[in-house]
């Protein structure tokens, strides 16, 4: 019997190997558009949810034969839930991804369908070569920037208006607002150290705007030095201390892990200020009674000096390698891209968009308009710093928020703290750009 | 009465016996041994889960033993196991001799102590928690009306461990109904007689009750100590490890390293050295208990 069964375990063994996926190769696209159901995902609130659902009906209604399945939620947890499926083979055919996502899935450009081969289904003029370049990696062109936004400053005017506070227009006005807030109790901002991690956000452009100096460099390496980590803590420990943020203790016992604009806390105008990216700020604005939370000011030193102000390619669409269907997942990733009609339902769901054709039909439409522009308009005129795709990675988040959080309890101290941060990061950096 | 006669479908053959189990011996092969010998060969591999991975022998190993979130996780997990599973044990015994009073009604108390077991910690229960212990929570609440001052139990290390343990120390179900069939095997003929040599109840529980539930209570150990030894969706969803990696168990860590940091090579190998870890704690209370020797007897 033991004969038996240890030649049964072999020969299972022998066959799941056999089963694996090594060296298999993409399907070529063909040009043509055959009958097929593809999947899409995409994380974000209700209200890209509802525009992206309802721009899946219109696609449905003009291609019957090419069907698809949607698959959504937030954000948190989302990059876990697509790394289990792209280890396991199981991705959707198209997906809407992170920037940093080009590193962890596709260094080698080869992680994600080639969007190069399929320049007949995506109309890529439509595009800069700017925009373009963002989605490449190691030359490959994996992934198109739907959006590129900047994180900006939003503001709940009920609050603000009831406290007769201006919103701030320096840093020095944000920590001024703190007294002010706290004769309630209650907070002009917040910043948090869950997956957006807008604590270390907000301190690094806080440096970045003093010293002229990037956080990491396009090519991952770290651009402040040790001294530069430490000032952004302080910083950071200077908006706790002024009553501009709640500790992180606090923030903790009030919301429990909740995302902010899903706590009470903001809801109730308790907490009045929040640092999102343009092409996120939908689920905020949706928290609130309509036309609550405005767009307020970037921060400048006290020189009127307002750079260092961050923008990313907010969100992008990737092809699955495993796809069946190249050319029909293109063509519905062009009209997610390009199609006027498309970009009607989603406006600014996404952020502004990256393609012109979709911009220009919006801004006739007059559709040009809300906080994810607003915040756009803020930024066009002043020297931002794109970011690093490497500062968006998973791990980097984690050494960030694990740093702020002991400096916030008082574990340690600034100088410790910074000291810390600067060895794990530099290590991180090495270890991943191998 | 007449006498039922079985018919079996498949007939007696020499093989019927192996072709009846063989469901279950594919299953273990591909969902049991396949992945567990495959955990451990990956444990010994740099593997980011996309590229092909690369030997690395026991690399992964020895940056575990220098890791210091490694050991922390560790530690949290030893001392969320320690002080879990003799309250469960204790809450669910607590629990079973209640219910095997004789009392009207006796099946739907039964019912409803099982109820918190069946919901697990399902999202909907996470939710509740987590409303229930925010800083104005319920709870919080009801301290207030008894004049106790609140307690902010997310924010500070001890008050996050109480939640996430609370929460499973409420689902102490399915331990209790384990101790309650063993006490309804228990003859009530020993009660009566140690009564009636004038043996009080509390004297019979500790000389009647507990030698001969010593086995089910050595069972319900070893089964909560293995579930809290992989604890990970409750400080997941509640807590998410925090603060400052206060209830970051193994099994938290294992995930993050998989899913989040694409270290697939390194979450096998934590997931092998837990598994070395419950199989040296359940060793270790055979030879406490003095278990291996009594089974030669």
């Amino acid at each position: 019997m033991k004969k038996y069964f240890m030649a049964a375990a072999i020969c299972c063994l022998i066959t799941l190997s056999a089963c694996g996926e090594s060296g298999k190769t993409a399907v070529e696209p063909d040009g043509k558009l055959d009958p097929c159901t593809l999947r899409f995902s995409w994380w974000g609130g209700d209200d890209r949810h509802e525009a992206t659902l309802k721009a899946i009906e219109l696609w449905n209604k003009k291609n019957p034969k090419i069907e698809i399945i949607p698959e959504y939620g937030g954000w948190d947890g989302w990059t876990e839930k697509v790394s289990a499926q792209i280890s396991g083979g199981t991705e959707p055919d198209i997906m809407q991804i992170n920037y940093d996502w080009l590193i962890s899935f596709s260094p080698d450009g080869s992680g994600f369908y080639d969007l190069g081969k399929l320049d007949k289904q995506i109309d890529l003029t439509n595009f800069d070569e700017g925009v373009l370049s963002f989605g490449k990696s190691d030359g490959v062109l994996n992934a198109m920037t739907v959006s590129v936004s900047g994180r900006g400053l939003f503001y709940n005017s009920e609050t603000y208006k009831r406290l007769g506070a201006d919103y701030p227009k320096t840093w020095s006005d944000l920590i001024a607002l703190g007294e002010k807030f706290s004769s309630e109790d209650i907070y002009p901002m917040d910043l948090d150290i869950q997956s957006g991690g807008t604590a270390w956000y907000l301190a690094v452009v806080y440096v970045q705007q003093q010293t002229g100096r990037s956080f990491i460099s396009m090519d991952g390496e770290l651009g402040f030095t040790e001294d530069d980590i430490r000032n952004a803590l302080d910083f950071y420990k200077l908006l706790e201390e002024n009553h501009v943020i709640r500790t992180v203790d606090v923030r903790t016992d009030e919301d429990g892990s909740a995302s902010l604009y899903q706590s009470a806390e903001f809801i109730d105008g308790r907490v009045a200020g929040v640092l999102e990216w343009g092409s996120s700020v939908g689920k905020y604005e949706m928290a609130l009674p309509d036309g609550v939370l405005e767009a307020g000011p970037l921060l400048s030193d006290d020189n009127g000096n307002c750079s260092g102000w961050m923008i990313k390619p907010s969100v992008m669409y990737a092809l699955s390698n495993n796809t069946q269907y190249p050319d029909e997942a293109a063509a519905f990733m062009d009209f997610m891209l390009n199609d006027e009609e498309c970009a009607e339902i989603l406006g600014t769901t996404r952020g502004i968009p990256s393609s012109r054709k979709a911009e220009k039909h919006l801004e006739e439409k007059g559709l040009l308009k809300g906080l994810a522009q607003e915040n756009d308009k803020l930024l066009e005129n002043l020297d931002t710093v794109t970011i690093s795709p490497y500062m968006e990675l998973s791990q980097m988040k984690n050494i960030y928020n694990t740093i702020i959080e002991q400096v916030s309890y008082g574990k340690l101290d600034t100088q410790e703290a910074a000291h810390e941060m600067y060895i794990s990061i530099t290590e991180y950096l090495e270890k991943i750009r191998k | 009465m007449k006498k039922r006669i079985y018919h079996n479908p498949v007939g007696v053959g020499k093989y019927t016996g192996l072709m009846l189990i063989i469901p279950f011996i594919l299953g273990f092969l591909l969902f049991t041994l396949y992945p567990f010998i495959s955990s451990f060969i990956l444990g010994m591999t740099d593997y980011d889960s996309i590229r092909e991975p690369v030997f690395s022998g026991l690399d992964n190993y020895a940056s575990m033993l220098k890791s210091r979130e490694f050991r922390n996780a560790a530690w949290v997990t030893i001392k969320y196991t320690v002080i879990l599973v003799p309250l469960k044990l204790t809450v669910s015994l607590a629990a079973a001799l209640l219910l095997n009073m004789k009392l009207k009604f006796m099946g739907v108390y039964r019912t409803i102590f099982y109820i918190p077991s069946i919901l697990g910690s399902n999202l909907a229960i996470v939710i509740m928690w987590q409303f229930l212990f925010t800083s104005d929570g319920l709870v919080n609440q009801l301290f207030g009306l008894a004049g106790v001052e609140p307690i902010g139990w997310y924010g500070n290390s001890n008050g996050a461990m109480a939640i996430i343990i609370l929460l499973r120390l409420w689902e102490f179900g399915s331990a209790m109904i384990i101790f309650l069939n063993a006490l309804r095997d228990i003859p009530r003929e020993y009660y009566e007689a140690a009564n009636v040599d004038g043996c009080g109840k509390i004297r019979s529980f500790f000389v009647i009750t507990v030698p001969l539930l010593k086995n089910v209570i050595f069972l319900n150990l070893i089964l909560q100590l293995i579930s809290a030894m992989q604890e990970f969706n409750a400080p997941y969803m509640i807590t998410g490890g925090g603060p400052m990696k206060s209830t970051y168990t193994v099994g938290m860590l294992i995930y993050d390293e998989m899913f989040r940091y694409h270290n697939a090579g390194y979450a096998n190998a934590v997931s092998w050295t837990l598994f070395m870890l419950i199989t040296a704690a359940v060793i270790l209370l055979f030879a406490l208990t003095g278990r291996h020797k009594e089974e030669r007897v």
